[in-house]
């Protein structure tokens, strides 16, 4: 397994030198921004105030930074140890902003509390799961995480922001021309090129896109209007939290799916972080997960938007090789400085889109085919074929006819979400009927 | 060696190309007009479009029509094109229509009776609408069906004293939050001018107050309807206080809650989409006003705009 190891630039316990570090914790920072455009959809979304704007971005930054270090510095009994950094979740998105609709934020928070302490009573049955999950439909998994980043990335790299409005063709080319950057950094380059072809990849784009799309410059001429250093305010609606148990179910139902997608972040962590493995060693992962509940329930204590661990920077871990979980620390210490720093906070939030899109097709190009060749790496078979076969086609279909689904039974829609979800569910479900023959053989003999 | 000089210079010319064409694809020119009202980049465009147009008129005075007339594609694409007219209602220039220049539309009406050119002179008079955006529904030639328009309009007086107005329309336009601000706005000054006579005009279907789904509503203090936002009339009284959304919450009791210390509101709820049948966001716009010693409530309802990766 060392030998595996050797390729890997820093291995998971390495604590590579303090230039290196901070650089490599830079280039997964500019990852975890993407995330912090969603408590700012989530504000404008409740048509929320600037002020209460600022807060819950700073809270969300805090907890985010507190996940990721609590997931990988390596506490007794929680967290996993490896480079799986948390940033806000999008899968809480939607069902936040019901709880903040119906009663406001002390009930969004007092619902993510619960969905965490869900994940978190999850966690100790995964290790119990090895035959649910055998080796292709963890690959499945693995693959479904960076599928289910298509849409948020695509729409990115167009530079939309919103459905059906026009696309600039210069957004376009900026964003090829990111991705351009960073692809063949990676692929052609050698040693830092290599190591740090996203952070290139960003800064080239960013330049292109000031230099090519006024707008982008005018954004960051207000950076000057926010204060250099500031606490979080906390207002009314921070002080109070409320509990509502018709949201529970839904809630419950996002919690396991957030879990779900965390166990297939933790998996594709173990797989890269040590290629060796024949087996996955879960472990660490239950640990993960544990971690992951823990910092969803902190996101609510704290009123900060639920968090999740991050797909594109386990992506990114894997193409860049470095998979320190050092440089996860790092990211979350330096992610809760910033939080109080409002102008260093505003200018990374206004990467321009298409840049960021770019970065997040080449985090999720690698998540997606790190998944296939785990799933095709053992012999195949007919089971195989049907059972990974008609997940994906249901699976997919959430996002390819989400008004089918609005018209739905109850039950359907509420385990019919969304791909990374729905896939597992399926593919979990599938494998355990497919193999009925194999039982009844055990049973008969 | 050769190979690697090769690749490196290839890549040095695919980066060049990409850069080339990014250059050329952009758009430098300077606004003096404030776009941020607006959330779409179409809409912006679009007030961009007419507000330069208006700017060359105003500069060259009305013979550079002509210009404009032999560089007919230059003003109108797909989506939306430029057009000029006297405040008399004759068509001097219409780039998507040619058959116009010459004719007087004054008294041309929508599918729904709205006068559109009296609209437009409305628009441009009213302080509260200041890019005097007129909807109404149009066609495309060639085509069999109504086209739901939001148009927006720079009035220009040549040096010659002649008065014009330089619009353009966008074709199934966004919603945007900004087009129930003016509604909402010019009928709180009308209520407040009129009293409760303004009422009856709120109410017309040809008027500004009324296009597409979105329509003024008021309601006193006890959320009691003066006028409705669902029924011109209803046997079953409308609360607007009781009222809750697809969530079940109720956006207008929130909204009366925001408005004990402000005079405006806006309020998001969930509403079912009448196309896909799945929820959608929608945007409530609020404003509380005094009329003879009783408090009323002045409002509209329109689409909010969804993320472009949600489903």
């Amino acid at each position: 397994m060392k030998n595996r190891e050797k390729h890997l630039v820093y291995t998971v316990n390495e604590v590579p030198p303090l230039p290196h570090l901070l650089v490599s914790s830079l280039q997964h920072i500019l990852l975890m921004f993407v995330s912090i455009s969603l408590p700012i959809i989530f504000a404008s979304q409740i048509n929320a105030s600037a002020q209460f704007t600022a807060t819950f971005i700073s809270l969300s930054m805090i907890v985010a930074g507190l996940g990721s270090i609590i997931q990988s510095v390596g506490l007794p009994f929680i967290g996993s140890k490896y480079l799986c950094p948390n940033v806000c979740g999008p899968s809480y998105m939607s069902l936040s902003l019901s709880a903040a609709w119906v009663g406001g934020i002390p009930l969004m928070r007092g619902m993510i509390i619960i969905a965490g302490l869900i994940e978190m009573l999850i966690a100790p049955i995964v290790q119990k799961l090895r035959k649910v999950f055998p080796t292709y439909i963890v690959g499945l998994v693995v693959a479904m995480v960076g599928i289910s980043i298509i849409k948020m990335s695509v729409a990115s790299v167009f530079g939309v922001a919103f459905q059906a409005d026009a696309i600039r063709t210069a957004d376009l080319l900026i964003g090829i021309f990111s991705l351009l950057v960073m692809v063949l950094a990676n692929i052609w380059g050698k040693g830092v090129i290599k190591m740090y072809c996203l952070l290139i990849g960003i800064a080239l784009g960013w330049l292109l896109a000031i230099i090519v799309v006024p707008e982008y410059g005018y954004a960051l001429s207000v950076v000057g209007e926010k204060p250099f250093f500031a606490f979080p305010t906390i207002t009314d609606e921070f002080h109070k939290i409320t509990f509502d148990m018709k949201m529970l179910i839904p809630f419950a139902v996002i919690a396991i799916s957030g879990s779900l997608k965390s166990f297939g972040n933790l998996l594709a962590a173990q797989k890269i972080s040590k290629p060796g493995m024949k087996k996955a060693d879960f472990v660490p992962i239950r640990k993960g997960l544990l971690a992951d509940g823990l910092s969803t329930a902190l996101a609510g204590i704290f009123g900060g938007m639920a968090v999740d661990t991050s797909s594109s920077n386990v992506g990114l871990a894997g193409s860049t090789k470095v998979v320190s979980r050092w440089i996860s620390v790092a990211a979350g210490v330096i992610f809760i400085i910033l939080a109080f720093f409002p102008q260093l906070t505003f200018a990374l939030s206004h990467v321009p889109k298409p840049v960021l899109g770019a970065a997040l097709v080449f985090a999720g190009c690698f998540m997606i085919c790190t998944g296939l060749q785990q799933m095709f790496k053992q012999e195949w078979s007919a089971k195989k074929t049907f059972v990974v076969g008609i997940s994906l086609f249901f699976g997919l279909s959430t996002a390819f006819l989400p008004a089918l689904y609005a018209r739905a039974p109850h039950f359907i829609q509420t385990f019919f979400t969304d791909p990374l979800p729905t896939t597992t569910l399926l593919a979990v479900i599938l494998n355990q009927i497919f193999n009925l023959d194999q039982f009844f053989k055990k049973v008969n003999k | 060696m050769y190979y690697h000089l090769s690749k490196t210079r290839n890549f040095a010319l695919l980066f060049l190309i990409i850069l080339m064409l990014t250059a050329t694809s952009c758009d430098y020119s300077q606004t003096d007009i404030d776009l941020s009202r607006y959330e779409f980049r179409d809409t912006k465009k679009l007030v961009k479009f007419a507000y330069h147009a208006a700017e060359i008129i105003r500069k060259k005075g009305i013979t550079c029509i002509d210009s404009f007339k032999k560089n007919r594609d230059n003003f109108g694409n797909n989506d939306f094109y430029l057009y000029i007219y006297k405040f008399d209602g004759e068509n001097l220039f219409h780039a998507g229509i040619k058959e116009f220049e010459g004719q007087n539309l004054a008294d041309v009406l929508d599918l729904d009776g709205k006068a559109i050119h009296k609209s437009v002179i409305t628009a441009l008079e009213n302080k509260k609408n200041p890019h005097a955006w007129v909807h109404y529904n149009w066609w495309k030639p060639k085509r069999f069906y109504p086209v739901p328009k939001s148009s927006c309009h720079f009035k220009v007086i040549t040096d010659e004293g002649g008065k014009l107005y330089v619009g353009a329309g966008m074709d199934f336009p966004h919603e945007e939050k900004e087009f129930i601000r003016i509604i909402v706005d010019t009928a709180v000054d009308l209520i407040q001018k009129k009293g409760k006579e303004a009422l009856e005009k709120l109410k017309d279907p040809t008027s500004q107050f009324i296009y597409r789904e979105v329509r003024v509503f008021v309601f006193d203090d006890e959320g009691k309807t003066l006028i409705s936002p669902v029924l011109n009339y209803s046997p079953v009284e409308i609360n607007f206080l009781e009222s809750k959304d697809a969530a079940g919450h109720k956006p207008f009791e929130r909204a009366l809650t925001s408005l004990k210390d402000r005079g405006s509101t806006w309020e998001v709820f969930l509403a079912k989409s009448r196309s896909r049948r799945i929820l959608l966001k929608k945007i409530l716009y609020l404003r509380k006003i005094k009329l003879n010693d009783e408090i009323i409530y002045v409002g509209a309802v329109t689409d909010m705009p969804e993320p472009a990766w949600t489903n």
